[in-house]
């Protein structure tokens, strides 16, 4: 769960995850108000994280080469 | 001495042949080389061995019927008869069918391992492992120059950001196997998330290292889930069969491991939708709540509260308003008494109760005989003047 765990550095698997199990309990409905708020507050901010993943476009491509100690790897390209 | 023409005696050798049983529809194996593709349609080769070597026309009909596309280097089976080309006196073998050779030992090589590591469980369904689903760096095992890896690089540019690991290896010919293998073991040492294995289309020989079992054995051991990418053509390779999932090409590999980033886009705004619908629910639920508790409480009490509370707040208004006018009344009276006694305190209403003030000859109050010698000049103040004097006699009050 979200609890304790730094938003900013999870992927977006993770933080997709954790915000799809808030929504649910959101909508159980069984919460009060002020925790309802709480998890919504959570849950904006797991979006800006998956949002900030997805617009953030960098990847690298990197090639395999056989180094004296094993594998290494160079930029590609 | 019966003399000829050139093209006469070409004639006689080409009515010779023809009737040749042994040069007439006759099989003859070996390897295409020198091919020429005329506009025309008409293809022209050298089919060889080791020790010879003939001149072969393909006509364009023949050519349009065949099974394959006949290339360079390509071992073939032509079925044909041999011909007289009389402008130049040479001989040719035009085909009139031909087919591939040495691809029915490749088709039983096939089936033969497909079998053997089809009983060892290879290919169960149940040892296929999901795709992680938004890998973060795939491993790439092809041609770090062949088309396969551009078009992975491409489709992966424009879906979800991912790393790219390249693992460079042989595709096809000598070789191409061992290094197939050699690169999956590599990418296994890296914390690659899941590899494409592949290359693009070709024929049943350039695929033919995704057939073989050293290979099959690697996707088998790859602790990384594998997909498979070989080629676009309908049969499978061995390879696609042992890896966790088959992709017909590399693009589609490509797409089929990385989610699209528009529709990721959709799915966070559905997600977050459904969030604030939930908490507008609870604030829904919430509201009625709270009326109905309200609703409750007698109505008719509370409006009666209500007047009542608003009289009182009247009454201790006006009650304020009138403590004000009092207080402000006792002010003014105060300020008139203080007033009164100002003018009480004036040394000029003591002047007319018949004192008087004695002053020096410089203007100062006198209080005390000590400020005095005898002869000096002093001036009383009375009511309505003043009068000057001499001091004659001292006396100090016992």
């Amino acid at each position: 769960m979200t609890e304790g765990k730094d938003v900013e550095t999870m992927g977006f698997e993770e933080a997709m995850a954790s915000l799809e199990e808030l929504v649910s309990k959101l909508e159980k409905g069984d919460l009060d108000l002020e925790s309802s708020l709480l998890v919504y507050e959570q849950a904006v901010a797991l979006r800006e994280r998956c949002k900030a993943i997805l617009e953030q476009s960098e990847r690298r491509v990197q090639k395999l080469i056989d180094g004296p100690e094993g594998p290494e790897l160079k930029d590609f390209e | 001495m019966n003399i000829i023409s050139v093209k006469e005696l070409n004639e006689k050798a080409k009515t010779l042949l023809a009737a040749s049983p042994d040069l007439n529809d006759v099989w003859v194996q070996g390897e295409i080389s020198n091919l020429t593709k005329h506009s025309s349609g008409h293809y022209y080769f050298t089919l060889k061995d080791q020790d010879s070597e003939i001149r072969c026309t393909l006509f364009r009909f023949t050519r349009s019927r065949l099974a394959f596309e006949p290339e360079l280097n390509m071992k073939v089976l032509a079925l044909g008869s041999m011909e007289v080309f009389i402008p130049k006196g040479s001989y040719q073998f035009n085909i009139q069918d031909m087919r591939r050779s040495g691809i029915g030992d490749l088709y039983l090589a096939y089936e033969a391992l497909k079998a053997k590591l089809g009983k060892e469980g290879l290919f169960d369904q149940s040892r296929k492992r999901k795709l992680p689903r938004y890998p973060l760096r795939i491993g790439v095992v092809t041609s770090p120059t062949g088309a396969a890896i551009r078009d992975i690089l491409q489709v992966t540019g424009r879906r979800f950001p991912a790393d790219i690991v390249i693992a460079p290896a042989l595709v096809q010919g000598d070789g191409a196997a061992a290094s197939i293998v050699h690169a999956i073991e590599s990418l296994n040492k890296l914390d690659v998330d899941v590899m494409i294995v592949g290359r693009g289309g070709g024929s049943i020989e350039d695929l033919w290292a995704f057939n073989e079992e050293a290979v099959a054995r690697a996707i088998h051991a790859s602790r990384v889930p594998v997909v498979s990418a070989v080629g676009h053509e309908t049969d499978f390779t061995i390879a696609d069969l042992v890896a966790d999932v088959r992709a017909p090409t590399p693009s589609a590999a490509a797409e089929l491991l990385l989610p699209d980033r528009s529709q990721e886009m959709r799915h966070l705004q559905q997600v977050t939708g459904r969030a604030e619908k939930a908490l507008r629910g609870s604030l829904d639920r919430m509201c009625s709540r709270y009326r109905l508790a309200e609703a409750q409480l007698s109505p008719r009490k509370a409006l009666m509260d209500l007047r009542h509370r608003n009289q009182l707040l009247d009454e201790a208004s006006t009650s304020m308003d009138n403590l004000m006018l009092r207080r402000l009344e006792r002010q003014r009276a105060r300020l008139q008494s203080l007033g009164s006694s100002l003018v009480a305190l004036s040394p000029l209403q003591v002047l007319s109760r018949g004192y008087c003030v004695l002053q020096s000859a410089q203007g100062k109050a006198l209080v005390s005989i000590e400020q005095l010698s005898l002869g000096d000049k002093v001036t009383a103040l009375l009511r309505d003047g003043k009068v000057t004097a001499v001091v004659e006699e001292k006396e100090a009050k016992r």
